[in-house]
């Protein structure tokens, strides 16, 4: 479908939060600024990673993903402080609150990023004039800065937003490639990663350049299906459109944990799992969906990793049931060894409005005691509508005060919540 | 061992006991096929240690010669070539002749083959059955009743014992139930013995099937005795034993209602297509879930909507819809399982609440009962 949605002429942003926690914490707390600033996911140095840091910091040489050891090695005076999610969350909803002001097709790709096609915005300005309009509100109603890129598509849009930091706005044309993007390094490229790079580095691709003039049998050969959307991608073309939607698109709902200390006590790595089952079970309910799937994830002492799922005969939501499920594919699995880390996944989520539990001879009565207040739910909703009355964990919505997410980075979960607001607004 | 034998009656005698044969087997020697000469005639006996199937082919029926023995004897084959090369031998008889060092040398026509045999000492013995307290119940019905019920037995090793169907005997009267937990065949049946015993005993699902598959459908007798831990289902030229399960099998009887809140009487041909319709939207595992609403004037609807499909609505004319309105969803699968083994021409379906378990009966016919658990809907 999309392969046919000509490609003329369309006019995409790509918005990009300048050190987007750091940045934060410092609006909240203006003596930070002008201080070297890290967040790292854990302050214990064992485990601590910075997730991000301020200009100040990076002049030192503090880089994202650094361990919190090297970085004070680095640069000693480094103020850290560990994120406050609920801070970020709803900087994130105002910043996407504002740039949907200028454009219905908002498509948010983390807290701290989103593309826009504002081809149809023109009531507000040219593209240029948008894009310092929103630049410059983000500035003074949250303090924040922003890069921002404009581009024909979303691929360029992104480059374009990387090349002046902070606070840059930078056009990228289609005809500004070989000028502009074929210079540089191919690992400067969005969608090239590290691997990436160095495998297409051995068969003597070192520009971005040198993959768009690449033989696309050979990049095919070396990276599959990827090698030919790359090289189109480094040639300025990139046929995604801006999907409002996209956020919804979640395949998974999944949290893991490393242990404090590498653990082989059966009973404590149980207790873990209870902990991670709730946290999955508080995201499951925020998105109102149930896992048909549960996968669990163990990494050993030894760094090695295995992953094991199973189907289940009923989806799940409930803690216990997630547990119970993970704990079961654990001791089957579980070879004994001290564990690093543990994880649960749940997978093929299925809404709960289509959700269907199938019941159990044995055990419906536990299920038929509810019927009476199932039934007045129902005949509720029947007069008043679907969103007249909700279970409590379905209306968590945005009062969510538990910590959800990895301990080290944020999940994209309350971008849905916020998309589905929007909706709800609209109908 | 030396005989020649009708290629007709072995392959089929080879085809029964192969029923038994798995090639999944701990006991290498299970992977053949035990072939016996005696005076009376030829013995197949093929057996997974679970299901042990004994077929004989008698020397003389009905005034042919089935087999002539010249030496008496017994040898075990590989199942899995020895049943390949009967099917395909090219004349009508088969001359079987072991040799020296268990060589076997099957012989049709201009067809020679020389197989290793294995040594039929090495064969484990068919279970020791004293024949006392003998039922008895014509085959027909015996494989009626079997498929009315199996097919509910439980999948899932979870709980093994409702892998298998549950028989009890009381007062000449059998009673077949099977259960997976989310739906439950029952079948009764009058049977024939002189014995006043009861039995209470699970048989496997899979022993059953395989009996069921083996019967033919004629109303030749069949001998049924039943131990502490088997079953022989004893036919003309044929002896089939399973194990039984091991353990309780829950008291269900508790567990299906007595009473019903709201009663529909439905053509079972139009619910049937109806239902297998609206699944057309709902095969998948996951959404195999259709929904059934009554309304005035007998009318009952039947939808699914499977949002990245589509929906779909079916009405069906009931004959009688009596008591209260009545929104269920449940596995179109598990209710066309159910109305497949239904004969007549209408059903009962009595619902007692929207969560709890639903029966389906034919009009005036106490001898089978299918109930079925609903889905919740979230």
């Amino acid at each position: 479908m999309k392969e046919m949605v000509p490609k003329k002429g369309r006019v995409i942003l790509h918005v990009d939060m300048n050190s987007f926690y750091a940045s934060v914490e410092m609006a909240f707390d203006p003596s930070l600024k002008g201080k070297p600033l890290a967040i790292a996911g854990d302050v214990e140095e064992r485990r601590g990673i910075i997730v991000t840091c301020s200009y100040e910091a990076r002049k030192f040489g503090v880089k994202t993903a650094m361990p919190l050891w090297e970085a004070k090695k680095l640069c000693p005076q480094l103020i850290v402080m560990k994120p406050n999610f609920e801070r970020y969350r709803a900087a994130s909803i105002r910043i996407f609150e504002i740039m949907r002001q200028y454009s219905d097709l908002v498509e948010p790709v983390s807290i701290d990023e989103g593309y826009m096609d504002i081809t149809e915005s023109d009531e507000f300005g040219t593209p240029i004039e948008i894009a310092r309009t929103i630049q410059k509100r983000l500035l003074e109603q949250l303090d924040l800065p922003c890069s921002i890129g404009i581009s024909p598509n979303k691929f360029l849009a992104k480059m374009a937003s990387d090349m002046k930091k902070p606070l840059g706005i930078t056009i990228l044309r289609k005809r500004d490639v070989p000028n502009v993007l074929w210079p540089l390094d191919v690992g400067q490229m969005h969608g090239v990663g590290k691997k990436t790079a160095e495998k297409l580095a051995k068969i003597g691709i070192r520009t971005i350049g040198d993959l768009a003039n690449a033989n696309e049998i050979q990049l095919k050969n070396l990276l599959g299906i990827n090698g030919a959307r790359l090289k189109e991608r480094a040639n300025g073309n990139d046929r995604r459109l801006v999907d409002p939607e996209s956020v919804s698109d979640f395949k998974s709902v999944g949290n893991s944990t490393t242990l404090p200390k590498d653990i082989s006590n059966q009973q404590v790595l149980f207790q873990v799992f209870d902990g991670l089952a709730e946290k999955v079970a508080a995201r499951l309910k925020r998105k109102k969906v149930l896992a048909a799937n549960i996968s669990i994830t163990i990494r050993y002492k030894d760094r090695k990793t295995i992953t094991r799922s199973k189907k289940l005969r009923n989806p799940v939501s409930q803690k216990d049931e997630i547990s119970q499920a993970a704990k079961t594919l654990f001791l089957k699995h579980w070879n004994g060894d001290p564990v690093r880390l543990l994880g649960i996944t749940g997978t093929d989520l299925q809404e709960k409005g289509y959700a269907v539990k199938q019941l159990d001879l044995f055990s419906f009565e536990k299920e038929a005691k509810k019927e009476p207040l199932i039934h007045a739910l129902e005949k509720l909703r029947e007069k008043y509508g679907k969103h007249i009355i909700e279970n409590a964990g379905a209306k968590a919505d945005i009062d969510i005060k538990s910590k959800i997410g990895t301990d080290t980075s944020f999940n994209k979960d309350f971008l849905q919540t916020f998309t589905n607001g929007e909706k709800n607004k609209k109908q | 061992m030396k005989l020649i034998i009708q290629r007709d009656r072995l392959v089929q005698s080879v085809q029964d006991v192969m029923k038994a044969v798995s090639s999944r087997t701990t006991i290498p020697i299970l992977t053949g096929i035990k072939i016996a000469a005696t005076e009376k005639g030829v013995t197949l006996t093929g057996s997974d240690s679970d299901i042990s199937i004994e077929s004989s082919i008698p020397k003389e029926e009905d005034g042919d010669e089935l087999a002539e023995i010249i030496e008496s004897g017994a040898i075990v084959l590989q199942a899995r070539f020895f049943s390949e090369i009967v099917k395909k031998l090219p004349t009508d008889t088969v001359v079987i002749e072991v040799q020296n060092h268990l060589q076997t040398v099957i012989r049709s026509g201009k067809s020679e083959f020389n197989l290793h045999g294995l040594d039929a000492e090495e064969y484990p013995h068919l279970p020791q059955i004293k024949e006392e307290n003998v039922f008895r119940i014509s085959a027909d019905l015996l494989k009626m009743m079997i498929r009315q019920t199996v097919f509910a037995v439980s999948t899932s090793e979870t709980r093994p014992i409702l892998t298998g169907v549950n028989w009890k005997i009381e007062d000449r009267e059998l009673t077949c139930i099977a259960t997976d937990s989310h739906r439950l065949a029952l079948r009764k049946a009058q049977i024939e013995t002189e014995s006043n015993e009861s039995y209470n005993v699970v048989i496997p699902g899979k022993s059953l099937n395989e009996l069921s598959k083996i019967l033919d459908d004629s109303n030749d007798p069949i001998d049924i005795v039943i131990t502490e831990n088997q079953v022989l289902f004893k036919a003309k030229h044929l002896l089939f034993f399973s194990r039984l399960l091991e353990g309780n099998y829950p008291d269900t009887s508790r567990l299906i209602p007595t009473d019903s809140k709201t009663d529909v009487v439905v053509n079972i041909k139009e619910f049937l297509q109806a239902i297998d319709r609206a699944a057309l939207l709902a095969r998948d595992d996951r959404n195999n879930v259709v929904k059934f609403s009554t309304f005035e004037n007998q009318l009952i609807e039947i939808s699914s909507n499977t949002p990245e499909i589509g929906k779909v609505i079916e009405e069906v004319q009931a004959q009688s819809i009596d008591g209260e309105d009545l929104k269920i969803s449940f596995s179109a699968k598990y209710m066309i399982d159910a109305l497949k083994t239904l004969d007549g021409t209408e059903i009962k379906v009595s619902f007692t609440g929207a969560m709890r378990p639903f029966l389906i009966r034919p009009i005036n016919d106490d001898s089978i009962l299918q109930l079925i658990l609903p889905v919740r809907t979230y």
